[in-house]
């Protein structure tokens, strides 16, 4: 039932009145800017708080107010801008960074607030949307890549059933190269049984005698498996990206000896090599009970990953092409329960974006005195997501054609927010 | 949020929409080729008239052996065997083809085959509740009418709600969805859009098509996870300028359908009704049939004459574009005055040929695969090819999750056990085999595209190695192993993978390989033969 085609292809049936020449002139252009985005090689670094971080005790703090809970403000490196004192390493690199103050995405249940958050709007029976990383993998994504093109970790188990990838309509493609248990994603490694270089030969035979069989014969399907063998070298030889201990020992101890700091540094390494989207999921937060403890604990390993890594990507010259995003399904109830615990709220929360298009020291939107409410500038998951396209290049507003259907990148009305744009 | 994609739209579609509001029940009378041709010869007459008009003489009809295969693929869900090949392509008989269709359709791998075909059409999924249903209801060749009403109204003496109902038990949790899937996969038309406003490309559906059609199953629920459905209550939605507004039963021609009104019960009533309801949830028993049903109401309605045409042309259109590769009117949950089909008189012929025929689906598929439209090949050396839908020349198809999995088991494996007596069972073992690698393919939608997951995993999971790319016993690759010489291992295992005998360029490229690895042949054909089921001569139906 699915079906994508290039918008001006659809129009062009659909009225047919255009002539030929003009529809394949439309279709050039979008070429062109599509070639001219994936030229540019950005990236994006998604580190996904998985289970809701508390906006108080990260990008929002609200000291001395009753819902302030124990943690500080702190100064930071941008005049103005103060952030939880959960993150003093953090605060040396608001320069590059914008703070979302604002978002208010109306769901608190882990399961649709986490679809929201990776699909940037609702999910919808009869449309299988593909996901943020999905997205990115077919706008950024080249098709000749010796490397994959979405590559997500879930370690945890909590929370990951609707955490997962989702290439939706845009076809198995684009699927993300999954890790859950592993470190290393599957059938990457080739058997010993068999050598590299009748590996390689065996394929380069397969090739042959598919293009004898192709002649005279046309189908972009048959197209498509083509290239997915001819990648298969490449991704194999992408395994050693997933191996961080080829790096420095310094370089490792800057990330962290922690799982979430191991596979922040395999972002990087993967990044660097030219994947374009690479989610990194960090579970637990959701801290109905001991927030404070719980915060002290996983604000401080976020600080100290943040860090490492948007050190890294600057020294390497590359934050200026790598967005970096940390994201939750939802932020926490300014309230503070009997167990001294937040709750699940998706009033008033916060994100932050670094790097890559991103007007850094900005902080866009504000809560209410104690975080209840959106004081300034509401921002939905829709205008998040307009505002990362747009911070990479792409126009939100481009179309897929899901059979007669367009489906434009982002729903209709979601403009990014310009005050966070360089 | 009248947004610029919107208007966008608004501009595209006025440029149709005067053209179309006309067009709706099949197209001027005598415009129709005689009833009495047989499908097949209504088909070659309609694609080849246009074809004349356009200047393009189509492809020759495919080879022997190309056809053959072809052929099982689409009755059997399978590759033929090395045998049932070089027995096809030896045969002289000259009505070869039609004994082999007539045999197929009558085979129960045609039962299992279409039960695949249908599952994944009907539930998008391998392993469905439906399943138990259609295995039943495909043997019998039930008609297509009969089984439509059954998963919408149920069967009866189901008290279990485990048989064709399972169609709409699995869609209960969700109406919305269920009033799209309905007019999807039964009428063609995909009404989401008008969910939340009328369509603003296709003038012929409206908000009120879309609630209308969802009045006929707002009344059902789910009670213990068994389908209920109540006997009052009337639809509300809000319009996109804010009203209320009710639209009663109407079906997607918009056609409204009277009721005498019901009053809504009292609070007492719905106490009771409430009451009973968790006293059958506690049993574990279905809610009562109700005495009158608005799902019948739409099996009536979609079935009766002046509306047969939007079920008969979805079905056969859909029938179409598997068999041919492309929907007559494309895409296939389109069906709508605004994208016409590509040869309007053969989709609305073989429509009433499917009604006047009780709808038996078989003999459609029978018919089709009869043609020799279906039988063009699908090579086409000269400069300028003909665009697709004219079908001049038979279009790429890739294998269903089954049909793959189905034709590596057997590919993989030593020819020779199947020359016994008791050959179909030995290929009946082969099949069960390759079930377990099904899962390893994605359900192919329109503009399929092939992932980096499958080929990593056919290039280096331990399990295909093991299971698919062996050299043990009973494989392929030993087999090849006792051959006289290398370029007869090469030609038997095209026969067994390809189903046809090499050409000599091809012969020269796998002699070729191997001879580099006469060190290690055995190594030498696990590639080859990797190689070979991995091509994409392998992974489609051409």
């Amino acid at each position: 039932m699915t079906l994508i085609r290039s918008i001006s292809r659809r129009r062009f049936l659909a009225t047919g009145t255009l002539g030929t020449a003009a529809a394949l002139t439309t279709r050039g252009v979008e070429q062109l800017l599509a070639a001219e985005a994936q030229r540019q090689d950005k990236r994006v670094i998604l580190l996904w708080l998985a289970g809701g971080a508390s906006q108080l005790e990260t990008w929002d703090p609200k000291p001395g107010r009753p819902t302030g809970g124990p943690f500080q403000a702190i100064s930071t490196n941008v005049p103005g801008i103060q952030i939880s004192e959960l993150m003093p390493r953090m605060s040396r690199h608001l320069q590059h960074t914008a703070i979302i103050r604002s978002l208010n995405t109306k769901d608190g249940d882990h399961g649709g607030a986490s679809r929201l958050m990776h699909l940037g709007r609702r999910d919808e029976p009869s449309v299988k949307f593909p996901d943020l990383g999905a997205i990115i993998a077919r706008e950024l994504g080249r098709s000749d890549s010796q490397v994959p093109d979405y590559v997500s970790f879930y370690t945890a188990t909590e929370g990951r059933g609707t955490s997962l990838g989702q290439s939706g309509f845009l076809g198995a493609r684009y699927n993300a190269m999954s890790l859950t248990q592993e470190q290393i994603p599957a059938n990457l490694r080739r058997l010993e049984q068999i050598s590299e270089m009748d590996h390689r030969a065996r394929g380069q035979l397969r090739d042959a005698i598919s293009e004898q069989f192709m002649r005279g014969r046309e189908s972009s399907a048959a197209g498509s498996q083509r290239e997915a063998y001819q990648r298969v070298p490449g991704l194999m030889a992408s395994e050693k990206l997933f191996d961080p201990s080829s790096e420095p020992l310094s370089m490792r101890e800057l990330y962290g000896e922690t799982l979430f700091g191991q596979q922040t540094l395999v972002a990087r390494r993967l990044v660097e090599a030219g994947v374009p989207f690479v989610k990194v999921s960090r579970a637990w937060w959701d801290s109905h009970g001991q927030n404070f403890e719980t915060h002290l604990e996983l604000v401080s390993e976020l600080d100290q990953v943040l860090d490492a890594l948007l050190t890294d990507l600057q020294q390497r010259g590359l934050l200026q092409r790598t967005l970096v995003i940390t994201l939750s399904e939802f932020g926490r109830t300014p309230a503070i329960n009997a167990s001294l615990g937040r709750d699940h709220f998706a009033t008033v929360w916060s994100c932050s974006l670094s790097g890559c298009g991103i007007l850094g020291g900005s902080v866009y939107g504000k809560s209410d005195e104690d975080g209840n409410d959106v004081a300034e500038g509401p921002v939905g998951a829709g205008q998040l997501f307009a505002t990362i396209f747009q911070a990479l290049g792409i126009d939100h507003r481009k179309e897929y054609a899901l059979g007669a259907r367009p489906v434009p990148l982002t729903n209709p009305g979601s403009e990014p927010i310009k005050a966070v744009l360089a | 949020m009248v947004s610029r994609v919107v208007i966008g739209f608004l501009l595209c579609a006025l440029a149709v929409s005067r053209a179309i509001l006309a067009e709706e029940q099949p197209t001027a009378a005598g415009a129709l080729p005689d009833p009495e041709l047989t499908i097949a010869a209504a088909i070659d007459q309609q694609i080849g008239e246009r074809l004349a008009l356009a200047g393009f003489p189509p492809a020759p009809l495919a080879t022997d052996l190309n056809l053959l295969r072809r052929i099982m693929l689409d009755l059997a869900g399978r590759i033929p065997t090395a045998r049932e090949a070089r027995e096809y392509g030896e045969s002289n008989a000259p009505d070869k083809r039609r004994a082999l269709i007539e045999r197929l359709l009558e085979s129960p791998e045609f039962v299992a085959h279409q039960v695949n075909v249908l599952d994944a059409f009907l539930m998008q999924s391998r392993r469905s509740n439906l399943r138990n249903y259609l295995e039943l209801a495909v043997a019998e060749n039930r008609s297509w009418d009969r089984m439509f009403r059954e998963m919408i109204v149920g069967e009866s003496g189901d008290d279990e709600q485990s048989g064709a109902i399972q169609f709409l038990r699995s869609r209960i949790g969700d109406i919305d969805r269920l009033t799209n899937d309905v007019s999807v996969l039964f009428f063609g038309v995909n009404i989401s859009c008008a969910q939340c406003h009328d369509h603003p490309l296709v003038h012929d559906w409206t908000q009120d098509h879309f609630f209308g059609m969802k009045s006929f199953f707002h009344r059902c629920f789910e009670n213990g996870g068994f389908v209920g459905e109540r006997e009052y209550g009337e639809l509300e939605y809000k319009t996109v300028a804010g009203e209320s507004r009710k639209t009663g039963l109407m079906f997607l021609s918009g056609k409204q359908l009277p009721e005498t009104e019901v009053s809504e019960p009292s609070e007492e009533q719905r106490k009771q009704e409430k009451a009973h309801l968790e006293e059958l949830k506690k049993q574990k028993r279905p809610p009562p049939a109700a005495s009158y049903s608005r799902r019948a109401r739409l099996v009536e309605a979609g079935l009766e004459s002046e509306n047969a045409s939007y079920f008969a042309r979805a079905i056969v259109n859909r029938t179409w574009q598997r068999l041919i590769g492309r929907g007559l009117v494309s895409p296939v949950d389109q069906l709508h005055s605004g994208n016409p089909a590509s040869h309007p008189e053969l989709l609305d012929w073989l429509a009433r040929d499917l009604i006047h025929h009780g709808y038996d689906l078989r003999r459609l598929i029978g018919g089709i695969v009869s043609s020799d439209t279906y039988a063009r090949s699908g090579k086409w050396d000269s400069a300028s090819r003909p665009p697709a839908e004219l079908h001049a020349v038979a279009i790429m198809r890739p294998l269903l999750p089954q049909q793959y999995a189905s034709s590596l088991a057997l590919a993989a494996f030593d020819p020779e056990p199947l020359n016994s007596p008791d050959a179909s069972k030995k290929i009946e073992a082969r099949l069960q085999f390759g079930r377990g690698f099904a899962d390893w393919f994605e359900l192919p939608g329109d503009e399929f595209q092939v992932g980096s997951e499958e080929s990593l995993l056919l290039s280096n999971s331990d399990r295909a190695a093991r299971e698919l790319f062996g050299d043990g016993g009973d494989t392929l690759v030993a087999r090849l192993r006792s051959c006289a010489d290398l370029s007869s291992a090469a030609e038997l295992a095209a026969w067994n993978v390809f189903n046809r005998p090499l050409a000599d360029s091809e012969r020269q490229l796998l002699v070729e390989y191997l001879e580099q690895r006469k060190d290690r042949l055995p190594e030498g054909y696990r590639q080859m033969v990797w190689a070979m089921m991995t091509s994409a001569e392998c992974r489609f139906n051409y």
